[in-house]
């Protein structure tokens, strides 16, 4: 009794807030709240870095985005990509899960390799891919050894540069899944699979009667982290294409927030294109939240 | 009679062949496919570390195959740069990863058990804004900040990344130890404190020591992040001098289209650090890839 009272009290104990919470707390309050307050606040302005005056006005900065193209055709190019990284990274990920589910240490040093992306910076990533996709880049010497008189220019055409750095940043997130769906795989229990083949099943029945119901959870923890994983592309396009070729055709919200409010100065507009971003991610995440937490339930 | 023994052994058979598939060996043909996948798959990165060792000449001749002459040369040209671009960034980013990590670390072990350990108001709001930090994509805050930065004279500075960082980083942290230190009972720190010992204490001698397996991949991902993050320093250190590695690197392609194997050689070189790091903390990373993704 004496022993609960003594601790209960020692969380009151004021050192433990000052010390414990207040530090991080503050860091966190001036250098990441504070900055999202102020980037609230002047999407309601008209600030301008080559102007001097700044002017309240409203909501105008929101209105505007909805009917700007070049904003528009960044959305577009951003929800493009975020599907790219859900679908490709997943897909593959799972196929070479599936096919690595062995023993054996040439399965270990495998599992391995397809993690070495992860760790990568995508600066790096972005180079990498670079040197292969461009005009003259190994893929297209490859195409036209092979006898293809005009390969694509993956990076130079307005029309797939788009696609090729969705297929880069993918690349890099396989390695992600391939261990997740690996553990998936791992923890679903032996017996249930032989059951199932004592049964009857083959390995493509089984699979789905089995295999894919229980990795069902890491299969949507996986596609949520990699959509807000796609919404918040910058590296790669500032690296491999500077949101070209022509204009805005590889513009992602991230790249087009820097560009439009500090490249090009415009402060206010930039701010409500940030803010744009922060409540599209934050509505993503939470709407996560809540499919997760059903499933969990459900399970 | 018989038809019991033949189900019986029908069923063995089944049983057996199920146990064939399932006991982990893999045939050849799996085998000979997972290989030819992971070659594939890596060949980019078979390139560049290739490349890194080849002439410019052979490198244009032979892109994929490794030649006679290899040499050490591009290793050299980024190491004796002039400029110093790729040592600065090298002090630089071990600088901001080393002291960014631990002071994230350290704050957010100490965070999550206040706000796991207290009952008040405080505790409770922490619980509510401190994830919210998660979901803030750098892109959006970085405007403001650039002017704060500025107002408080720590743009350009190795310091004023380092103080962004640790405030950054924070509610990764918070998140996972605060799941990780539901499971460690009271009654550890109970009896500390019965034995007269204070909040401090308690958390330094009890609490701290049983996080090490949530602390190592809260360590991990915090540091691949910050060594390889691009956009921060971009803006906040600037492209010039005295960035971080990773930038250092975008200078370096940016400067030097033409010599592929320098560009190459940068990239090797910038990698090894974290590479060294990764591998002596693999087991934590995949750990806390697989806690966090399934604690959601």
């Amino acid at each position: 009794m004496q022993m609960q009272n003594k601790y209960r009290l020692a969380p009151r104990n004021p050192l433990h807030v000052l010390l414990f919470a207040v530090p991080g707390a503050v860091l966190y309050a001036v250098f990441v709240l504070w900055p999202l307050l102020l980037a609230l606040w002047s999407s309601f302005t008209d600030e301008d870095a080559y102007r001097l005056t700044t002017s309240f006005v409203g909501f105008d900065n929101y209105g505007r985005l909805f009917t700007d193209p070049a904003y528009l055709q960044t959305l577009r190019n951003t929800v493009i990509l975020a599907l790219i990284c859900i679908v490709v990274p997943n897909a593959l990920g799972l196929g070479i899960a599936v096919l690595l589910d062995r023993a054996g240490w040439a399965f270990n040093v495998m599992r391995a390799v397809f993690f070495i992306p992860v760790i990568l910076s995508s600066v790096v990533v972005a180079v990498i891919w670079q040197q292969m996709l461009k005009d003259d880049g190994l893929i297209n010497a490859s195409l036209r050894a092979f006898g293809v008189a005009d390969p694509p220019g993956w990076l130079s055409d307005p029309s797939l540069a788009l696609y090729s750095v969705g297929w880069i940043t993918a690349w890099q997130a396989v390695g992600t899944c391939v261990v997740l769906y690996l553990a998936g795989l791992q923890s679903i229990p032996k017996e249930l699979l032989e059951a199932a083949s004592i049964d009857g099943a083959g390995p493509v029945r089984r699979f789905r009667a089995v295999t894919w119901p229980l990795l069902a959870p890491s299969v949507t923890i996986m596609t949520v982290l990699s959509m807000i994983g796609g919404f918040k592309i910058y590296d790669q396009v500032k690296v491999m294409t500077n949101g070209g070729p022509g204009v805005g055709t590889t513009s992602t919200l991230a790249f087009d927030v820097v560009r439009t409010g500090i490249d090009a100065g415009a402060v206010g507009y930039g701010a409500a294109k940030a803010a744009a971003m922060f409540f599209m991610i934050a509505a993503i995440s939470l709407l996560a939240i809540r499919v997760m937490r059903r499933r969990e339930v459900d399970l | 009679m018989t038809a019991e023994a033949g189900v019986g052994h029908r069923t063995s058979g089944r049983r057996q062949l199920a146990s064939q598939i399932e006991a982990g060996r893999a045939g050849p043909a799996r085998t000979l496919i997972a290989l030819i996948l992971t070659a594939v798959f890596i060949y980019p990165i078979y390139l560049v570390v290739l490349n890194a060792f080849k002439t410019q000449d052979a490198i244009y001749r032979y892109p994929g195959l490794p030649t006679l002459s290899l040499t050490w040369r591009n290793f050299v040209d980024v190491l004796t740069r002039p400029d110093g671009l790729f040592w600065t960034g090298l002090i630089n980013s071990v600088q901001i990863t080393v002291v960014g990590t631990l002071l994230s670390t350290v704050l957010a072990a100490m965070m999550a058990h206040y706000i796991v350990r207290s009952t008040g108001w405080f505790a409770k709001m922490l619980w509510v804004v401190i994830p919210l930090g998660v979901m803030i994509p750098p892109a959006t805050t970085l405007l403001p900040l650039l002017r704060m930065m500025r107002d408080l004279g720590l743009i350009g500075s190795v310091f004023g990344l380092i103080v962004l960082y640790v405030a950054g980083s924070l509610p990764f942290g918070v998140l996972v130890f605060t799941g990780f230190m539901r499971t460690i009972p009271k009654e550890l720190e109970e009896a500390a404190a019965m034995d007269g010992a204070g909040p401090v204490r308690t958390f330094w001698s009890i609490v701290f020591p049983l996080l090490r397996p949530a602390g190592a991949s809260v360590v991990i991902f915090i540091a691949v992040g910050l060594w390889n993050d691009f956009i921060t320093p971009l803006i906040i250190l600037g492209p010039a001098n005295g960035s971080t590695i990773t930038v250092g690197m975008y200078r370096q392609i940016s400067e030097h289209v033409s010599n592929y194997g320098a560009v190459f050689a940068y990239m090797v070189l910038a990698t090894i650090p974290i590479l060294v790091l990764f591998i002596f903390m693999q087991k934590h990373f995949v750990k806390g890839l697989l806690g966090g993704a399934t604690k959601g």
